[in-house]
Parts: C-alpha cells; sequence; structure tokens
C-alpha cells in the first residue's frame, strides 16, 4: 500500500486517502444507513399508485348518462354548458347506472349552487356570464328562469325585480305591493342595456304623490283597479302637509310607514 | 371558507391595492430569500476575482488572491442557512441529499454546493496553503500547531516534486472552479428565469443578470475587505492593485448595466399584458428600491465616480487619498445597489397579482427566522467565519505585499 502512494506527489495521496475515507462514510450511509423505501423512487410511486387504485370508483363519466337521458344529453351537446359533465352538477352516478331505480343522482336546486361559478367575481374571463346572487332574481330558483341543459345567452330581464332585489322583496311587504314599479317610475329601454347610464325617473312633484293621497283624490270616481287602491288610500291635506318637500323626501315610498 | 383564514386576511387587506387572489396576499419568499442570492453571489465573484491571478496572469491584483478565496469560503459556508432557515425545518435539511432528483434545479443544489465547496474552494484553499501551513507547523506549538498539521493532513513534504504538483493542482482547479462558480450562481438566476408563470422572473437574461450581478458584488467586496483590512493589519495598500481591481470591477458593472438594460427595454419593446402591472409596480412600490438604490445610486453614481479617477486621470494619480476615497464610495454604494437588485428580483416579483389587476405589499418582520434581525446576523456571520479562517490561514503577507514576486512566480508556472 506504501509503495503505491509513493508513486503520487505526497500532497496528491494525501488528499486521496481523505477522499476515499469520506467514499466509504458515504457508501456506509447510502447503502446501510438508509432504509430503502426512503431512496428507492420506485418504491414510492408503487405505493401512491397503490393508494390511488384502492380509492373507490364513483364516477360514471358522461357517456353513461348518453345510454338512458338521450334527450338531455343531445340537448347539452350543442348548449352553452356542452364543456360540463352531467356529473359537474348533479355529482359522482357510479351507483345510478349500477341501480337506477334505488339511487338517485341530486339534482341541485338551492340558489347556492349556480353562483359557484355565476357569481361576481373580478377575475373570471369578460363575458363570462356573472350575476350578483343577492340582487338577481330573489328566493326563485335559477331552474325556474334558465334551463340549465341549454342556458342561453343572458337576456335582460323583464322584470325590475331580477336586478332591484332588495327593493322589490321590500315593496313586496308594503303598503305599496300592488302598485306596478312604472306606477311611479319612468324607466326607458335604453335603462336596460346600459343601467347606470339612464336611469328611471323619479317622482318630482308633490302633486304626483297627491293624485292618489291627496284630499280630493276620495272623490274621484274609482274605474280601474289603481283608482280604486288611490280611493283607500291615507288622504292628507296637500296645502297644509309639509308643503316644502317632495313627499319621498320624508316617506320611503317602497314601504311607507304611514297608517289608514 | 374556514372563518379564522378570513380574519387573517381581513388584517392583510391594508396591504392590497387592486385586485389580487387569495393567495398572494403573504409573500411567502421573504428577506432570507434575498439574502442568499446575495451571499452566493459574493462567493461567485470572489471566486472570479481569485481566478483572474491564477488563470488570466493579472499579476496586479496578486495581493487580493488569498483574501478572495478566504471571502468566498466564508461565505460559502453561511450560503445554504439563509435556504434551510426559510425552509422551517432546518433539522431535515439532510433528506434533500437522501433522496435526490435530478429533475428539480431547486433540489440540485446540494450537488452543485457539495461539488463547489469539496472540489473547488477547499482544494484551491488547502494546495495554495499547504506547504505554508508546514512552515507554520514547525514555528509554532500548542493548539495552532496541531490545528495546521491536521489542516496539512500531516504533510511534511516540501520538496520541489510535490511543489511542482501544487501549482499545477492549483491551475486545474481554478480552470474548473470558474465555471464552477458560473453554476453556483448561474443555477440562482435559472430557478427564477424557469418560472413561466412570473413575468418579472421568467427571462433567459436573468441567470446571466444574476451571474455579472454576483461578479460585480464580489469584486466589489473583496476591494472593500482589502482597503478596511489592510490599514488594519499594520499594511500599506497597494494603490496599483486597487486600480487594477476597480478596473475589473468597472468593466463588470458596464456588462451588468447593459444587461439589465437590455432585459430591460426588452419587457418594454414586447409590453406583453403584464407591462402596466409591472411598470405601475417599479413606479410605486419598488421606486426607492429600484430606481433610486439599485440603478442611480448602485450603478450609475459609482459608475460615474470610476469614470471621474479615469477621464481626470492625472489629477487623480497626484493624490492617492482622494482616489481611496472615490474607490471606497463607488465600492460600498456598488455592495447597496446589488444588494437592491436582489430585493427588487425576489421581493418585486411576488408583489404583482397574477391577476395582473393588483399590488401588494411586503412587511418585514424584525424578530423570527423570517426576520431582520436574523437577516443581518447571516450577513454578519461571513464576517465573523472570515476572521477566523484568516486567524488560522492569516493572508496578510501576501495582502502587505510581501511574497508577492514569489506568488507571480506561482501564477506565471
Amino acid at each position: 500500500m506504501g509503495k503505491l502512494f509513493e508513486k503520487f506527489p505526497d500532497p496528491l495521496a494525501r488528499l486521496i486517502v481523505v477522499f476515499l475515507a469520506l467514499l466509504v462514510v458515504g457508501v456506509i450511509v447510502v447503502v446501510v444507513l438508509i432504509p430503502k423505501p426512503m431512496k428507492d423512487v420506485e418504491i414510492q410511486w408503487a405505493d401512491a399508485v397503490k393508494r390511488e387504485q384502492a380509492r373507490p370508483v364513483k364516477y360514471a363519466g358522461f357517456h353513461a348518462c348518453a345510454d338512458c337521458h338521450d334527450k338531455l344529453y343531445e340537448t347539452k351537446k350543442t348548449g352553452y354548458h356542452r364543456d360540463l359533465s352531467c356529473e359537474t352538477c348533479h355529482g359522482p352516478a357510479k351507483g345510478h347506472t349500477e341501480n337506477p331505480e334505488k339511487v338517485k343522482p341530486v339534482i341541485p336546486a338551492e340558489r347556492t349552487f349556480c353562483p359557484q361559478c355565476h357569481a361576481y367575481n373580478p377575475s373570471r374571463p369578460r363575458g363570462f356570464p356573472q350575476i350578483n346572487p343577492v340582487a338577481h332574481n330573489p328566493l326563485k330558483a335559477c331552474a325556474s328562469c334558465h334551463n340549465p341543459h341549454d342556458p342561453k345567452p343572458p337576456t335582460t330581464p323583464k322584470e325590475c325585480s331580477a336586478c332591484h332585489g332588495e327593493i322589490a322583496r321590500m315593496k313586496a311587504v308594503s303598503h305599496h305591493v300592488q302598485l306596478e314599479c312604472t306606477t311611479c317610475h319612468d324607466a326607458p329601454q335604453r335603462h336596460k342595456i346600459s343601467p347606470r347610464a339612464v336611469k328611471p325617473s323619479k317622482p318630482q312633484t308633490r302633486e304626483f304623490c297627491g293624485k292618489c293621497h291627496g284630499k280630493d283624490a276620495k272623490e274621484k270616481l274609482a274605474k280601474n283597479a289603481e283608482e280604486k287602491l288611490a280611493k283607500n288610500a291615507p288622504k292628507i291635506d296637500m296645502a297644509e302637509h309639509g308643503e316644502k318637500y317632495v313627499c319621498w323626501q320624508c316617506h320611503y315610498p317602497h314601504s311607507p310607514e304611514v297608517e289608514q | 371558507m374556514n372563518p379564522e383564514f378570513i380574519r387573517t386576511l381581513h388584517d392583510l387587506l391594508p396591504q392590497i391595492q387592486g385586485f389580487i387572489y387569495p393567495n398572494e396576499i403573504e409573500i411567502h419568499w421573504g428577506l432570507l430569500i434575498v439574502v442568499y442570492p446575495y451571499i452566493t453571489g459574493v462567493v461567485a465573484g470572489a471566486f472570479i476575482l481569485a481566478s483572474l491571478v491564477k488563470v488570466f496572469n493579472v499579476r496586479e491584483v496578486q495581493p487580493l488572491y488569498r483574501l478572495s478565496l478566504l471571502t468566498a469560503l466564508a461565505y460559502l459556508l453561511v450560503a445554504p442557512m439563509a435556504l434551510v432557515a426559510h425552509l422551517g425545518h432546518p433539522e431535515r435539511f439532510y433528506e434533500i441529499l437522501l433522496t435526490p432528483q435530478t429533475s428539480s434545479a431547486m433540489a440540485m443544489f446540494g450537488f452543485v454546493y457539495a461539488w463547489y465547496l469539496m472540489a473547488v474552494l477547499l482544494l484551491e484553499i488547502w494546495f495554495v496553503h499547504r506547504t505554508d501551513m508546514i512552515a507554520w507547523a514547525e514555528q509554532e506549538k500548542g493548539v495552532m500547531r496541531f490545528i495546521h498539521r491536521t489542516l496539512a493532513l500531516y504533510s511534511r513534504d516540501t520538496g520541489d516534486r510535490s511543489v511542482a504538483f501544487d501549482h499545477k493542482a492549483l491551475k486545474v482547479i481554478t480552470i474548473v472552479g470558474i465555471p464552477s462558480a458560473f453554476l453556483l450562481h448561474g443555477y440562482v438566476g435559472f430557478i427564477f428565469g424557469s418560472i413561466k408563470a412570473n413575468p418579472w422572473w421568467s427571462s433567459v437574461l436573468i441567470p446571466i443578470v444574476f451571474l455579472f450581478s454576483a461578479i460585480v458584488s464580489g469584486i466589489a467586496l473583496v476591494i472593500l475587505l482589502y482597503m478596511v483590512l489592510t490599514p488594519l493589519t499594520g499594511g500599506k495598500i497597494s494603490m496599483r492593485c486597487v486600480d487594477k481591481a476597480v478596473d475589473f470591477l468597472f468593466y463588470a458593472v458596464i456588462v451588468d448595466f447593459s444587461l439589465e438594460f437590455v432585459d430591460f427595454i426588452h419587457r418594454v419593446y414586447q409590453s406583453e399584458e403584464e407591462i402596466k402591472i409591472l411598470s405601475e409596480m417599479v413606479m410605486s412600490k419598488l421606486f426607492a428600491s429600484l430606481v433610486i438604490i439599485q440603478v442611480l445610486l448602485g450603478m450609475l453614481v459609482p459608475l460615474l465616480l470610476i469614470s471621474l479617477t479615469k477621464i481626470f486621470k492625472r489629477r487623480f494619480s497626484l493624490n492617492e487619498d482622494l482616489r481611496k476615497m472615490v474607490y471606497f464610495i463607488a465600492v460600498i454604494l456598488i455592495q447597496m445597489g446589488i444588494f437592491a437588485t436582489r430585493w427588487n428580483v425576489v421581493i418585486g416579483g411576488q408583489m404583482f397579482s397574477k391577476s395582473f389587476r393588483g399590488l401588494t405589499t411586503y412587511k418585514m418582520e424584525f424578530a423570527g427566522i423570517e426576520g431582520l434581525l436574523f437577516a443581518i446576523l447571516l450577513l454578519a456571520l461571513p464576517i465573523i467565519i472570515l476572521a477566523v479562517l484568516t486567524k488560522i490561514l492569516p493572508p496578510w503577507k501576501e495582502m502587505h505585499g510581501e511574497g508577492v514576486s514569489e506568488g507571480v512566480e506561482v501564477a506565471g508556472s
């Protein structure tokens, strides 16, 4: 051994010894001290694959639905929800395909379901249909207006309540429940397209409310439904009652608090 | 969502501007990750400076040779500490080595680091000091004698054959060391440049920019240490050496500046979708650290200062003290600038949202493992290690210009 090292220059021989010692220590650590599963990537992979394979299969895939629900399948195929699998909304359906009578898939009817995708969120792509679930047709199930298998592109709602849900709910329990929104508000067609740029009118004169609530309104002959309502409305003397102000500056018209 | 989590987010809301995703409120790579590329940069830069002597035979900077090697070693020993501390479980660091993942650039750090430390730096330092250690051990007694004997691996051979082998080995190691130093720091930039999802980082120029800023910081730091340590140890600063080193620093800063400028122009010219949020970030959140400290104080002012010494060469050559002062200010400013570069890359890259619509703020802790105090400790630690190293392997003789002629012969051999 000594003779072998004499062939090398002294510094190299010493370094070789040090490196051999390090190598031996390293090999001992790797071969003996570290347990096999810790360094064998294949074992780690195999464990992961086994773990995944052991999990029960819950989803059937959307082709399975087409066998029985062919009409719905055809409708969805061309609609805006074409890229969604049936099980995205109806949940895992493996059980249903095996036992269609006993196991029924979920039909999401609650109003919290659709907003998972369609609630307003600025990070969603531009043009993606987004609504404010609090104000958008409150209390109604989404499916009552939209066919979930073939949702149409968004159109401007006819009802004011589709956007002004809070006001609609308040008016629904107030004395003005039977009045149409258009009785007091003149809503131009363009308001439906650019709701913030073009706004509906508000009554600007005392005489407007006076048509029903003025003292002389009682005298009128009640011809139609609105006039019948006006006949029973609380009356005030327009000349004496708060003459400086427009009525809605003191009375909130969507829930007028004055009792008869 | 978990109410506890919502409460935490609520506290962080004042730091947000515009729309950002909830998982981007907290900046995960904090101050320690800023310190890490700064320290590895110094290592690579100091080694490149040392290689000027050995490979490129620049005789003037011989006094810096040993100092730069020791500086590189001192900083290299501290480099992984920032990373390992940041991971949160420092006691489990060895698992990276036990389960090597060759496909992960981050996991490859262990191998690049081990190669650089064991096969390059330690070997080079050992070969440089071997004969010296034998000589020192003969004159010493007690602990120091034991240390030098052990470090010399009980070698006593100072014969011609061994010394000639030392010189040959040194040359080979330094030549291997240059690509290794590039690899050590290039890979840090490589990791940042590979993150496609982050347009602030995702650029092929990033590894090269990192490398040149590393060379700049390393050279500047060694010059600074030389200018501080030489008078403290009773020597005289060799202006020939400093002038030459500053020359190299000057060129490195110009290359670094040009690369960063090209990167900047490229981003502006491409004007991809992220340009708006990036320009807003640069003009608001990073204005002080990027425009003022990195570009103005860290690059333009030092370039101007060094240029002045070159333009008014005659006037400056007459007044050594003035030149020293100008160099001193320039290298300190460059250190600040390079630290700011690291800060702007690491923190800046996490400040803007992937939605490109909002910015967040980095709030630095003071105490704690990610805090300012720990970072200062990490930055001070290499200096302490260097102090110990200079006790064991004193570079003073060379720094004071004694034995330089011998060194030159070594370099030329």
